[in-house]
């Protein structure tokens, strides 16, 4: 017995001993040029597939996404964040993308073989050790099924090819431009309100991983010219917004939990931004993600929203959405 | 104050630390004289502390007559008793005379305890708890709208009024000492206290049962106007707001509305609508804010706009940040609405 434990903690310490050598004395070679050891990649890989599907989401929160604006949303967002190094349909990886280890595939090979809810999970928790890195914002799972929706289009070959000009206001109108779902309508906002928000994105205050991207790849010095190059005019009186139909109560009034929206998001004399005409599913979004708390950059916001209900938020972003129409 | 004589009280000898003691709780009971059932301005209140009066003197009586038999069996009297005489002493002292005394007091105890739910002559006022203040809603009779206003109860003096009592998320429970007992505030549930109010003057009322963080800060004064002063006082509550005169009145009411405050506070005759604080359409003719928490000068509305969550803990209106002079012309208006 004895010396059978004598045994075990000898091979023990020459095991630390080896293993101290390799990490302290850098014998184990990380060049990517070499490659892994016969075997290992196999086991990495399978190790990924099998983690991923136990892991992926449920399809329960999923949006439509057959919806183009969506898939647009996810083209946009492709385009700096992820072509790179999985190239698009139309173009082809860079040399050096195909050097890394392991390999990006180019996209039409990654998507095969995997679930929509499988895609959703892998967007938005990144792969360790791949280089394949997570989506740039926690708590905005609901962002990620954009990219999903363009990737499903892609295994469909319908999706459509992802800008090439990402820089200045072409790249903003890239998903700007025809407003919709979850994307904003710019040309109603004050210039100095998207600056700010874009400041906001890009410190990570407001989370969002498609616009801290999009914060991150335009220079900083040009927020305030592309903010007043897509704003408002100064010219643009927003109209009076009739208090008709569900939601106006709520929101012109508000209730004993709910404060009455349009005091702070009313007309040009207001500290908020303008809603109306803002598309329904957008400020939906928005929305819960005050209520649940994933917004936290404005005070005013947490303490509004804290007590909304899905009813009144669908209500309210009913009510704001319709005015632009 | 009191404080202060129990410290020195401990370095004092025996004799003197009891006469520390004795000053001491007698300067508490004299601060709080506005919030003291042992100072009664109603008819509910005065019920209730003959009762208190009347049963700490039967208390003190059996106390001496106890403590009495006690001394004469131990000292003046020690040895065996005949035992006949034992028993009626027994029986007599320990069933008979208890039962006799005990039956007498909650007979009476009952016949004068204040009932919550008598029937009142005619003015109704609904109160909602909130975290940490009252909504108050007057409804005189046979209005169908009520008039509304909040943190301060007034009512007349000499008539019978009914406060009906609820609450909106966690059991509150509505206190003025000076005028009767206590009730609770429960959500979903309506609960009833009648105030008959005699001495015009003004009380302290206190929430009763621990809501929050700032539960000690939901206080509000119980008001008791002659008659005739309450009607003018009521038609003044229901009316609009004064439209601001001076200029930083004026500023201040454009501020009001430009920051949002309108979102959760109502000022009548403005555009400010919200229903989520209270409302202060007169909030200048109050006397206090922030539910008992400051008088209502303007120095204390401009500390309270300025450091609203340091001087109650947790509640939901934000601290703005608003410049020194903003904060001058904000307070300017609130203190103008009278």
């Amino acid at each position: 017995m004895r010396r059978l434990l004598l045994t075990m903690a000898v091979l023990g310490g020459l095991g630390l001993a080896g293993a101290g050598a390799v990490v302290g004395l850098g014998l184990y070679n990380v060049s990517a040029q070499v490659g892994h050891l016969p075997g290992v990649s196999w086991v990495l890989h399978t190790t990924f597939r099998n983690s991923v599907r136990l892991r992926a989401p449920s399809m329960e929160d999923a949006p439509d996404l057959s919806d183009s604006d969506l898939i647009a949303l996810g083209a946009g967002h492709y385009a700096t964040a992820c072509a790179m190094c999985h190239g698009t349909p139309a173009t082809p990886r860079s040399a050096t993308a195909q050097a890394m280890v392991p390999e990006p595939p180019a996209i039409a090979e990654a998507v095969e073989h995997w679930q929509p809810n499988e895609l959703h999970w892998i967007v938005e928790n990144g792969v360790k050790m791949t280089g394949m890195p997570a989506w740039p914002a926690t708590g905005r799972g609901d962002e990620v099924w954009a990219v999903v929706a363009w990737l499903l289009a892609v295994q469909q070959n319908r999706a459509p090819v992802p800008p090439v000009d990402t820089s200045g206001a072409d790249y903003c109108r890239t998903c700007h431009e025809s407003p919709g779902g979850p994307v904003p309508r710019l040309d109603i906002l004050a210039p100095a309100y998207i600056a700010a928000q874009l400041e906001l994105y890009r410190t990570g205050s407001r989370p969002s991983g498609i616009m801290a991207q999009a914060a991150s790849v335009v220079p900083r010095e040009s927020f305030a010219d592309l903010a007043a190059e897509l704003g408002a005019k100064a010219a643009d009186v927003a109209p009076d917004l009739p208090l008709t139909g569900e939601g106006a109560e709520l929101a012109s009034r508000g209730t004993r939990k709910v404060p009455a929206c349009l005091s702070c998001h009313g007309d040009d004399r207001s500290k908020g931004p303008r809603l109306a005409g803002q598309p329904s599913p957008y400020l939906a979004t928005q929305l819960r993600l005050w209520r649940d708390g994933t917004y936290t950059h404005d005070r005013l916001m947490v303490a509004a929203a804290r007590d909304l209900s899905d009813a009144d938020i669908e209500a309210l972003s009913r009510y704001f959405g319709a005015q632009g129409e | 104050m009191a404080v202060k004589n129990f410290g020195q009280g401990t370095r004092c000898r025996p004799s003197r630390r009891h006469i520390g003691t004795l000053v001491s709780l007698l300067s508490v009971a004299g601060c709080g004289l506005h919030q003291s059932a042992l100072n009664p301005a109603g008819r509910d209140a005065t019920s209730i502390s003959t009762l208190f009066w009347v049963m700490l003197a039967g208390a003190v009586v059996l106390w001496l007559l106890v403590n009495g038999a006690f001394f004469y069996m131990s000292r003046v009297r020690p040895g065996q008793f005949d035992q006949r005489y034992a028993r009626h002493i027994l029986i007599g002292g320990g069933i008979v005379l208890p039962v006799v005394v005990l039956t007498t007091l909650l007979v009476w105890g009952l016949s004068i305890l204040p009932d919550p739910r008598r029937p009142g002559d005619g003015l109704v006022v609904r109160i909602t708890g909130e975290q940490w203040w009252w909504r108050v809603e007057y409804w005189p009779e046979g209005a169908e709208d009520p008039i509304l206003s909040a943190n301060e109860l007034r009512l007349p003096a000499g008539e019978r009024t009914e406060i009906r009592l609820t609450s909106a998320r966690v059991i509150h429970s509505f206190w003025v000492p000076a005028l009767g007992g206590k009730m609770d505030m429960f959500p979903g549930r309506e609960t009833m206290i009648s105030l008959a109010p005699e001495k015009p003057g003004s009380y302290r009322g206190q929430c009763a049962e621990f809501c929050g963080a700032s539960h000690a800060w939901m206080a509000f004064s119980a008001v008791v106007m002659d008659p005739g002063a309450f009607d003018t006082w009521l038609a003044a509550e229901a009316a609009d707001a004064t439209p601001p005169q001076d200029e930083a009145a004026v500023r201040g009411a454009d501020l009001f509305l430009s920051e949002g405050c309108g979102a959760c506070h109502t000022i009548r005759g403005t555009d400010a609508a919200g229903l989520v604080g209270p409302d202060l359409t007169h909030v200048g003719s109050r006397q206090t804010i922030g539910a008992g928490r400051l008088p209502a000068t303007l120095d204390d509305i401009r500390l309270w706009l300025d450091h609203t969550e340091a001087l109650k803990p947790e509640v939901k209106m934000p601290t703005y940040d608003l410049s020194p002079t903003e904060l001058d012309d904000l307070a300017q208006y609130l203190e103008g609405l009278k």
